[in-house]
This record gives structure tokens, C-alpha cells and sequence, in this order.
């Protein structure tokens, strides 16, 4: 389902002397089935927008709508809105919380007053999306998972929701890398299979290269700079400004640029770095 | 006192002697083993990255360097001082600081020089003397102009900088970072690392748990953990060159050992020891 959000503005500490401009006036729309990467530092609004796509905060003035409906309308129900949109938050396994998987996966549904059935075809749907088997993993306690297989519980606590906007705010951090990859493809194959709008906040610029279909970089309080990755990539020295950097790859590329050696515009990922420097390596033989 | 220094020789300030950890399990019999008969020997003034997948006993040998957590076998020796001897406990963590992930469980004053000031504080130092410290640490971290603000109002980084001037405050031989740059941004991530590598140039003995293998690159030495035991140990050159290794172990290498291995394969002779950005871009520019 596409997202709107018109102007959104929001004030943190009102009237104290510590008053902050959070949201300035932010605008956009999101596509069915667009990939979104979210970047900028920390305090540069990220985390306020995504708490109002998900209804935890209300704008002092703004609309967001999800498909036609409008979320921040008076007598919107919040049970409403967590339906359409999942969020899951930074080390969401610290929000697990009941004795098994099972019934951690479907305390959603059950809130929401499906059946026993439906729950448990969403119970299974969801452990199935996150790569959880069934049978190994339902009846355990959460506690006793690894880090990683944690994780998954928690997005698939917020999966069996079927939530047409899936926000993650840094889903990766302090995982060891192959669990960081494992549920980056696991993001991109609940995408496919789903066809849900993602919006993925990172602080990880190789991973919001990589999957992104438009990048959105904020920054005090608006939205600063858009494009798809090799077009907000190619403002290294915006970026830099602003306190980002580029993905370690663009970086090595610049590097090389920047002392004469040709290498094309763009390359962004290990794949495209690859091809670029065989290219480069047997001009030079 | 019973606390007597063990005689040891005077180049390795960490000695870890077959190491067992084991956490109970409530209503099981059999204990969770984390840690699995590790010895390992930090010199003094050394730069050690210690990687593993998540749940490989690094957070917990971390823990036992600096007496969080006590053996269940064999021993730890700070300096000499054992781990296991509790009326040692200040000779070691004056000697062996830590920092952690998320520095808002770190900071525990509502004004960052109070903070700073609550290590040496706990050691009994004169007040006099915790000033000079606290000026110190602060001007080391980059954050003497932040002093008098409330920690809650300073960004990720800047907290974890905070942090870590707590811990030099102390004036620790070692420091262990227990992946301190997890949480934070690109920037933060930057000051935190650019911290660690001058505190090691100043001699303190760095012990730096990571996730990140470009910061693991940064150090003498990587200690590679799985399941307990230390499996790979040397320096970052050799550690990488095992690839296929550190990828069944959930880990992975730095951009420019992957793309070494890559063009290696495509036929081109890339040297072996370039670890870092920095490295292949020289070795890209010569071969011009």
C-alpha cells in the first residue's frame, strides 16, 4: 500500500527551555512495494518520523495516510494503524516476552481478536517468514534462543500482524556478521514474497546502498536530500557535511578517483567494485 | 594482606590460564559452558581485537578479565593480581577498565564531569587529585567543553566518549571495549575508534571486542572465539586470509581482503598483506 506523509511537524519539550524542532515540515510518498532507506545521524529526526507512521507520537501538524486511509485523523484507533504498519524497534528481543515463541508470535493477533485458527496460520506464516521452523521453535522460551534466532522471534511477532509497511529501525545492530546478512535477505525475501512497503533506518550505508529503491537522508528535522543510492551517494561532500559517510565501497572508489585512477561514477557495491577494478587492473597490464 | 602479586614476567599485563566459564542454568542440571579452557596472554601496551559470532564467549572472557565474572576453572591474572582473589578486586579493576555497548547504561550522573569523577571517586582519591583526572580524561575525549552538561543531551558518540573517560580517569593499563560502537552512527563510530587507537599509541593496553571487521583490522592482533574456545589467533594479515573459515563462523573479512580475494581469482597478484582501504588504494595507484 503507498504511504503519504504532507508536512509533517512535530516539537519535542514544547515551551521548555529545551524545545526542539523535530520534525520540519516533511513531505513524501512512497510507491506499493518500494524499498526506502532512511540515513542520517543520530538526532536528525529518524527515529520521530518512523514513531509517527506508526501512530506512538501525533504530529503538531501534518498527515500521514497509509493507502486512502488517513492515520493521523481524529478517532483513528491505534489497533487500527498497527495493523497496516509494523515497526520493529532497535533490539526488538528485548520486547519478547511471554513463555514460549509461540505465544509470543501471537500475542499480536490475539490482541487484535482473530480466531484461534486464523492465529495460528499467522503464528505459522510468520515463524515460516522469518526462517524459524515450526516444530524446532514454537513451543521454546524465547530467552533460550541465540541472538540472532531472538531477533527473528521478535519480527515475527510483528509479521503475524500482516502489516502492509514494515519500518525497521536498525534491525542489524550488534549482530555478528552473518546474522546481520541472514536477516537483511530475510527483510528482501519477506518483501517478495509479501510485497510490503519497507522502510529500513540504518546507520549501515553498505546495506542501505544495497537494497534501497530510493534513500531518504535527513536531516535536522527534514528530509534533506532523496534519490535512489547512486544519486544521494554521489553528494559525498553534502553527506560529509552533514555528518554521514559513504558506503565503504563509494569510499574506496573516491579514494582511487581522487588520485587519478579511472574508475566510473556509481559504483556502489562489492559486485560493481569488482567488475570496476578487473576493468581498471587489465588497462593497466 | 593476602592479596600478594603473583611473580610473573613483566611483558604480558592479561595471563589467562585455561579459562572455564559456566553460567547456571535455573531447573537444569547441567550448566551452560561459555567459555571452554582459553589461555591467552596480552602483553602490555598491545592492541588485541577479539571477533566471534554472537554467542562465542567473548562478552564473558571479556568479563572475566576485570573480575565481573570469576572462573569456574583455572584463573585470570591482572598485572599478577588473581581475578579469584577478592580482596584484589580494586588492584584490578584500577588496572583494568571496560566499556560497554550502550554507554546509557554507563553514565550514571546527571552532569558528564560528576560522571567522569565517579571511578576515582570509588578508589579513594584525594579530590584535588580526581580534578587534574577528570580535566585529563575530559580533554582526552574531545568533551572538556561539555562538562557541564547533562549526558542525556549529548549524542550517541558523545556519550560513549564520556564513558570512556570515566574509565580513563581511572588510569587503567588495559581497557576492554566490549563492542562500543555498536549503536552508534558513522561519525560516532569514527571519534570512538579514532579514541582507542590514541589511547593504544599512549601505551594502554587495548582490548577491543568488535563486529565490525574494520576495526578488528585496526589491531596487532585478532583472537578469533567460537563456541568457547579460541580457534585462530595472529595477526589481522594472517586472521583474514581465512576466509572460508571466519565465513563458516558467522564472520566475514574487510572490504579490501574481499576484493584482494576476488581480483586473486580473476588472475591479477595482489599482495597479501593489504588488510585496509588505505592499502589497496596505494597498491591500485602503483600498479597505474
Amino acid at each position: 500500500m503507498p504511504v503519504k506523509v504532507e508536512d509533517l511537524v512535530y516539537v519535542y519539550s514544547e515551551g521548555l527551555p529545551y524545545e526542539t524542532l523535530a520534525l520540519d515540515g516533511v513531505s513524501f510518498e512512497i510507491a506499493d512495494g518500494e524499498f526506502i532507506g532512511v540515513i542520517g545521524r543520530t538526532g536528525s529526526g529518524k527515529s520521530t518520523l518512523i514513531q509517527h507512521l506508526n501512530g506512538i507520537l501525533k504530529p503538531k501538524s501534518g498527515r500521514v495516510f497509509v493507502g486512502d486511509a488517513e492515520i493521523t485523523a481524529k478517532g483513528v484507533k491505534l489497533a487500527e494503524i498497527r495493523r497496516k504498519i509494523g515497526l520493529v524497534f532497535q533490539y526488538p528481543e528485548y520486547q519478547l516476552f511471554e513463555e514460549t515463541v509461540y505465544k509470543d508470535v501471537a500475542f499480536g493477533p490475539v490482541s487484535l481478536g482473530l480466531s484461534q485458527r486464523e492465529t495460528d496460520r499467522r503464528v505459522r506464516e510468520a515463524l515460516s517468514l522469518v526462517g524459524l521452523d515450526f516444530s524446532e521453535f514454537s513451543e521454546r522460551s524465547p530467552f533460550e534462543l541465540s541472538g540472532g534466532q531472538k531477533r527473528r522471534a521478535a519480527i515475527a511477532g510483528v509479521l503475524s500482524m500482516k502489516p502492509e509497511v514494515l519500518i525497521l529501525d536498525e534491525p542489524t545492530a550488534g549482530l555478528d556478521p552473518g546474522s546481520h546478512m541472514d536477516i537483511l535477505n530475510m527483510i528482501g525475501e519477506i518483501r517478495r514474497r509479501e510485497g510490503v512497503v519497507v522502510i529500513l533506518v540504518s546507520h549501515n550505508m553498505n546495506d542501505i546502498a544495497r537494497l534501497s529503491d530510493r534513500i531518504f537522508v535527513m536531516n535536522e528535522g527534514k528530509i534533506a536530500l532523496s534519490g535512489a543510492p547512486a544519486e544521494v551517494f554521489a553528494h559525498d561532500e553534502f553527506l560529509a557535511s552533514i555528518g554521514l559517510r559513504l558506503p565503504p565501497v563509494a569510499e574506496m572508489m573516491r579514494k582511487l578517483r581522487l588520485r587519478g585512477v579511472d574508475i566510473p561514477e556509481g559504483v556502489l557495491t562489492i559486485d560493481e567494485a569488482e567488475r570496476a577494478l578487473e576493468g581498471f587492473l587489465r588497462r593497466a597490464r | 594482606m593476602k592479596n600478594v602479586r603473583m611473580a610473573h614476567n613483566g611483558t604480558d599485563i592479561i595471563r589467562i590460564e585455561n579459562l572455564i566459564f559456566e553460567y547456571k542454568r535455573e531447573g537444569e542440571a547441567a550448566p551452560d559452558r561459555a567459555v571452554d579452557g582459553v589461555s591467552l596472554n596480552l602483553e602490555r601496551g598491545s592492541f588485541t581485537a577479539v571477533i566471534g559470532q554472537n554467542g562465542s564467549g567473548k562478552s564473558t572472557l571479556a568479563k572475566n578479565i576485570n573480575a565481573l565474572l570469576l572462573p569456574s576453572g583455572g584463573a585470570v591474572y591482572v598485572d599478577g593480581y588473581n581475578t579469584g582473589d577478592a580482596e584484589a578486586v580494586w588492584e584490578i579493576r584500577r588496572r583494568a577498565g571496560m566499556v560497554f555497548q550502550n554507554p546509557d547504561n554507563q553514565l550514571v550522573s546527571a552532569i558528564v564531569e560528576d560522571d567522569v569523577a565517579f571511578g576515582p571517586e570509588n578508589l579513594g582519591i584525594a579530590p584535588d587529585e580526581i580534578r587534574v583526572r577528570v580535566r585529563e580524561s575530559l580533554l582526552s575525549v574531545h568533551m572538556y567543553g561539555e562538562r557541564k552538561k547533562a549526558p542525556h543531551l549529548l549524542s550517541g558518540g558523545q556519550k560513549q566518549r564520556v564513558a570512556i573517560a570515566g574509565v580513563v580517569a581511572m588510569r587503567p593499563e588495559c581497557i576492554i571495549f566490549d563492542e562500543p560502537t555498536a549503536m552508534l552512527d558513522p561519525v560516532g563510530r569514527e571519534e570512538v575508534m579514532e579514541i582507542i587507537g590514541r589511547l593504544h599509541l599512549d601505551g594502554v593496553t587495548v582490548v577491543l571486542i568488535t563486529h565490525f571487521m574494520d576495526e578488528a583490522a585496526l589491531a596487532d592482533r585478532i583472537v578469533v572465539m567460537d563456541e568457547g574456545r579460541v580457534v585462530l589467533d595472529g595477526a589481522p594479515s594472517s586472521v583474514f586470509r581465512r576466509a572460508d573459515l571466519l565465513r563458516k563462523l558467522s564472520l566475514d573479512a574487510p572490504l579490501a581482503v574481499e576484493l584482494a580475494e576476488r581480483l586473486r581469482g580473476k588472475g591479477f597478484a595482489i599482495p597479501d598483506d593489504i588488510i585496509n582501504t588505505e592499502e589497496m588504494v596505494e597498491f591500485l595507484c602503483r600498479s597505474k
